[in-house]
C-alpha cells in the first residue's frame, strides 16, 4: 500500500516535517514557544545563470524540486 | 587412596582455569541484564533515554502496535505518529507522543528509537488539537492543490492520533 502523501508527490522527509510541525503546534503554551523557536529555519538560496546571480529566495517558502 | 587425592588435586587446580572461561565477555553480557532491554530514545535536539535498561517498550509501528521485550528479534520498524510507552522497573510507565521516525532493534537487546519530536502526553493542549483538526478538515475537504490536501491529510492523521491519546 502506498501512502496518500507519496502519491501526492511528497517525500518522506516532508511528511516527517509536517507531522513534527503539527505536534509542536499542539503543545501547551510553554513548551510550544520553546519548540517552535527550534523549528524555525532560515536559509536563502539563489540560482546562478549565465554568470549572474538570480533572485534570493527563502528555502522554507519554496517547494523543493 | 593416593590416586584419589591426586584426582582431587587436579580438580582443584583445574577450577581457576574454568572460572577464567566464565569471565569471558559475550555479546549477551555486554548488553546488560538478560531480562531488560537497553533503550535509547533520541531526537535531533534532545536525548530522552540514553542506554537505559527498561523492562518493556511499546511502539506504534507502521505495521501495527508492538511491545518489545529483551531478546527481541532484530528488526527495523517505521513508526507512525502515536504514543510510545516505556515500562521501567519500579518507576511505573511513561508515555510519549512521537511524531514519527524509526525504531531499530539490535541483536544484543538494544533498542534505538529516532523521532523528530517526542513529548509526554501532559504537555499537549486538547484545545489546540481540536482547533487545528477543524482547520485541517476544512483544507482537506476544500478545493486546494493536491499538495495542500495531502498536507492536510497528514495533519489529520497526526491530530486524530493526538486526540485519542490526550484526554
Amino acid at each position: 500500500m502506498v501512502a496518500a502523501w507519496k502519491t501526492a508527490g511528497l517525500t518522506y522527509n516532508t511528511y516527517l516535517a509536517i507531522a513534527a510541525r503539527v505536534v509542536r503546534r499542539s503543545l501547551k503554551e510553554q513548551p510550544r514557544l520553546a519548540a517552535e523557536r527550534r523549528g524555525q529555519m532560515q536559509l536563502k538560496f539563489a540560482k546562478w545563470e549565465g554568470g549572474k546571480q538570480g533572485e534570493m529566495k527563502n528555502i522554507a517558502a519554496e517547494q523543493v524540486q | 587412596m593416593n590416586s584419589l587425592r591426586t584426582v582431587s588435586r587436579v580438580a582443584l587446580r583445574a577450577r581457576p582455569t574454568r572460572s577464567l572461561f566464565a569471565a569471558t565477555r559475550t555479546y549477551a553480557d555486554a548488553a546488560g541484564p538478560g531480562d531488560k532491554i537497553r533503550l535509547s530514545l533520541t531526537l535531533p535536539h534532545q536525548t530522552i533515554y540514553k542506554a537505559s535498561d527498561v523492562i518493556q517498550v511499546n511502539i506504534p509501528a507502521e505495521s501495527g502496535d508492538m511491545g518489545i521485550l529483551a531478546s527481541h528479534v532484530p528488526s527495523i520498524e517505521q513508526l507512525r505518529p502515536g504514543v510510545m510507552e516505556v515500562i521501567e522497573e519500579g518507576a511505573g510507565s511513561k508515555s510519549f507522543f512521537l511524531s514519527g521516525g524509526f525504531a531499530i532493534v539490535q541483536p544484543d537487546s538494544q533498542l534505538s528509537i529516532n523521532a523528530v519530536e517526542a513529548y509526554p502526553l501532559e504537555d499537549f493542549s486538547i484545545e489546540a488539537i481540536r482547533a487545528q483538526l477543524i482547520e485541517a478538515n476544512k483544507i482537506a475537504n476544500g478545493s486546494g492543490s493536491e499538495r495542500d490536501i495531502a498536507e492536510a491529510a497528514i495533519e489529520i492523521e497526526v491530530l486524530e492520533a493526538l486526540q485519542a491519546a490526550v484526554r
